[in-house]
């Protein structure tokens, strides 16, 4: 029997825990992937642990070192020889779906951006320099400030994306905060895996953080950690949201990660003769990382029209890197429910004389290019991508007004001169983050996800007003 | 069109009365049915072509292109002028959502199927019926409500009724049938939607009362939850429904239907779940891989494609959402399609699912 069991439980005792099967997983016969099972007493002695001891300890850390434990940490996971690299290669692609190579590549890269000069990026992003973190600093305008971490940050995770975890449990440490992190069930490992290595290269980071999993209906549970907890952080869809939000207690920061949507938008002097083939890779490339699923993966392309290249053979060019890439990196096999969706998807355009529908149903993607705008909404993924003519860029915006709080990040390939100008009437949308076409799934350390400072959120900003200070001149023992 | 009436709907009716049908016969009708609405049904024949299947090429009825469900919300899917049409049955769903519309030139080969296959499946009758579910006059686009009305009509015994009011089941006039069959000894059929069902046993449940109907009498439900009633596992619905009843198991009945076919299936009860569904000799389910359209291998589920016969007016063959089991004469629901937990972080998924579920 193949068998991994998540979670981190500092401060409980290893024989006082029952482990469960998690449910909704399907892996292959001879794999098992287990959880523990807390009780309410458990988890609140848990919860007492982070907040407490594993909080105090962790606080007592100048950030320089915990920026060094979790790039020591992140290190020995890139480390190819390493046991738990070899760990995540083996268990991510059984739990998440995603082939072998896409597990490789991504990982890679998302592990890459916690390394220590990225983290210090993220902190300087935020807070200008670590000194904030570790002690009060001289405001301009006089006083002081400190940023205090949160004593206990609940992290509810969702999807099936690996990382994602990663970077909210990363901001919790960085701002030296109590952690509780609840997997979910797409991609439990990682999570688990980064917390028991971080635990074993720096024992007090490792005493401050826990990564653990319960079922949604387990009502008790969940209201202990939220009655516990000073900000609780989390990921899914609008309905789990709203319900959540429901049962915050009074107090807690909320801080809710919705669902998403992408896309990509091609302007005329990416699409001459000698620019549009690379256009189209890179667009391909934004496609096929994540499989889609992350929330900065494009569902679509709008394609200006009035360059060499008409966004009908551009759709066309795109579909042939898709045919290419689908070589090295075939699509995992959509389930019953997936295709289902997949088969209703291209069914809809084939309805349509607006669309050309590209790509036969077995072959692994699907472009379907529409002759005239079309309002951006989601699809069934795996590969299956809408590719828009639009006659102007700048004329967007209407096609966005309604997936106006959903919108996330869009992928351009424009010229220089246009590029503020387009980024602001982007803006104005509701888009929160622009990178370059073939760079959506690969947001910049420090990036602000769905627009929010990542570590901002997570602290208290005191103030140390100059009044204290000038009234403590004058208490001073050597004042005469 | 008018040789539709004077030729292609006596053949249907003949088709549907006669005792049983083999392959070939089916096939003839089917692809008969084919020509017919690759030529009349304008939106059909352009998705037909796009497929590259006309009647030149498809040879079989595996070959028709199947059209899934959803389409119905998007197009008008009639060989005949919808002006022309007597009846549009349309799917349920809130007001927001956009609804299916099947529209039908007449009831005449709807009606037939009905009464044939409820006949050969449903029973003892006739029997006093009691109907949880509100009349045709009320609700006029409802296939399930004329449905209803005409099992009532053929097949109901003087005092059989519809329980409805304006606040759903009527569970007054459901205990006035209940008292009156125990009271006679006269077994009683009650028929309804799933949800009335449970509705009825939830407004019942605070003041336990003794429902159980005299031996003979059968239940008949349809259509699942819907989002209307609690969800119960199917498995404790039948339990309850069972032991509120008095009703073995074995004469708990479930129709599938759908507001896009013209036939229904029904169950020999619900001992065990899930039950086998028959299909009447002018309807084949097959399970299909719902991107190629291709059938699975035998014993292994899949999506359910139907191709109904007496779909004459729109198109015989259906992509459903519905995951089954398909084997001589029926299939064995399994579920929707819609139980994939929802992946990434991407707002497709929930969205799309939601959009495909409405």
């Amino acid at each position: 029997m193949n068998t991994l069991r998540i979670g981190h439980l500092p401060g409980l005792n290893e024989a006082d825990l029952c482990w469960q099967d998690l449910p909704g997983l399907q892996l292959p016969s001879g794999h098992c992937l287990q959880v523990p099972t807390l009780s309410p007493a458990q988890l609140q002695a848990l919860c007492a642990q982070l907040r407490g001891p594993g909080r105090a300890a962790l606080r007592a850390l100048p950030v320089r070192e915990i920026v060094q434990a979790i790039d020591a940490s992140v290190q020995q996971l890139l480390d190819v020889r390493s046991e738990e690299h070899q760990c995540l290669l083996h268990w991510l692609p059984l739990v998440t779906g995603f082939s072998a190579e896409m597990v490789r590549i991504n990982l890679n890269a998302t592990l890459r951006t916690y390394r220590a000069p990225q983290l210090q990026r993220f902190i300087a992003e935020d807070f200008g320099s670590a000194d904030m973190l570790d002690a009060f600093v001289p405001r301009p305008t006089g006083g002081l400030t400190h940023a205090e971490g949160a004593a206990l940050i609940t992290h509810v995770w969702a999807g099936n994306v690996p990382g994602l975890a990663l970077w909210s449990l990363v901001s919790g440490l960085l701002v030296k905060a109590g952690n509780l992190g609840k997997v979910s069930q797409g991609e439990p490992v990682l999570a688990s895996v980064f917390a028991r290595t971080l635990a074993r290269i720096a024992p007090v980071l490792g005493s401050a953080m826990a990564v653990l999993w319960w079922e949604r209906q387990e009502q008790a549970l969940a209201q202990s950690a939220w009655a516990a907890s000073d900000v609780v952080l989390a990921f899914g869809g609008d309905a789990a949201l709203a319900d959540l939000q429901r049962q915050m207690p009074a107090g807690v920061r909320f801080l809710p990660h919705g669902h998403k949507i992408s896309f990509g938008a091609v302007g005329r002097e990416a699409l001459s003769a000698s620019r549009a083939p690379r256009s189209a890779r890179l667009a391909a490339e934004d496609l096929l990382r994540h499989e889609q699923q992350g929330c900065y993966s494009p569902q679509c392309f709008y394609v200006e029209r009035g360059g060499q290249v008409s966004p009908q053979e551009f759709a066309e060019r795109l579909a042939a890197e898709l045919q290419q890439l689908a070589t090295r990196f075939p699509r995992p096999q959509p389930g019953l429910a997936e295709a289902t969706q997949i088969a209703q998807w291209r069914s809809r355009f084939e309805w349509d004389a607006q669309v050309t529908l590209i790509g036969q149903p077995e072959d692994g993607w699907c472009v379907a290019s529409h002759a005239e705008p079309v309002a951006l909404a989601p699809g069934p993924l795996h590969r299956c991508v809408q590719v828009v003519a639009i006659d102007a860029l700048d004329a967007l915006a209407p096609w966005l007004q309604e997936r106006q709080p959903q919108l996330q990040t869009v992928g351009l390939a424009v010229a220089p001169e246009r590029l503020q100008p387009l980024a602001l009437r982007l803006a104005a949308c509701g888009v929160t983050r622009i990178c370059a076409l073939g760079q959506m799934p690969l947001p910049a350390p420090g990036w602000h996800n769905d627009g929010r400072p990542s570590l901002l959120d997570l602290v208290n900003l005191v103030d140390l007003e100059a009044s204290a200070e000038t009234l403590a001149e004058g208490l001073a023992g050597y004042e005469i | 069109m008018a040789r539709l009436h004077a030729d292609l709907i006596p053949a249907l009716l003949d088709f549907i009365a006669s005792p049983h049908a083999d392959e070939a016969a089916f096939n003839a009708l089917a692809l008969r049915l084919f020509a017919h609405q690759s030529q009349h049904n304008t939106a059909y024949a352009r998705f037909c072509r796009a497929r590259g299947r006309t009647p030149a090429t498809v040879r079989h009825w595996h070959e028709i292109p199947a059209v899934p469900v959803n389409a119905f919300k998007e197009l008008t899917l009639s060989c005949v002028p919808v002006a022309q049409c007597a009846r549009v049955f349309t799917t349920s769903g809130t007001t927001r959502e956009v609804k299916g519309q099947h529209f039908h030139p007449d009831l005449d080969v709807w009606n037939a199927s009905m009464r044939r296959h409820f006949a050969d499946c449903v029973g003892p009758l006739p029997m006093r019926m009691g109907i949880l579910f509100p009349d045709e006059t009320e609700m006029p686009h409802s296939s399930l409500a004329h449905y209803l009305q005409l099992a009532l009509q053929e097949h109901g015994l003087s005092g059989s009724r519809h329980a409805w009011n304006a606040e759903g089941v009527d569970s007054l006039a459901v205990l006035a049938l209940v008292r009156e069959a125990q009271a006679t000894g006269e077994p009683l059929a009650l028929l309804g939607a799933t949800y009335s069902f449970v509705h009825l046993m939830d407004t019942l449940a605070p003041n336990p009362l003794d429902l159980r109907l005299p031996p003979g009498s059968w239940l008949l439900d349809t259509g699942g939850f819907k989002g209307r009633s609690r969800e119960v596992p199917i498995d404790a619905f039948y339990d309850q429904l069972s032991a509120t009843f008095g009703v073995s198991r074995a004469h708990c009945l479930n129709m599938y239907g759908m507001t896009e076919l013209s036939t229904q299936c029904y169950d020999a009860g619900n001992a065990s779940v899930p039950s086998f569904k028959r299909t009447p000799h002018w309807m084949r389910t097959r399970a299909v891989d719902p991107l190629t359209g291709l059938p699975v291998p035998a014993g292994q589920p899949g999506i359910l494609v139907h191709t109904d016969l007496a779909n004459f007016n729109s198109v015989t063959t259906l992509l459903t959402e519905d995951v089954g089991l398909v084997s001589e004469g029926g299939f064995q629901l399994l579920g929707r399609a819609e139980g994939a937990q929802a992946k990434g972080c991407s707002l497709a998924v929930e969205d799309f699912v939601q959009a495909a579920r409405a």
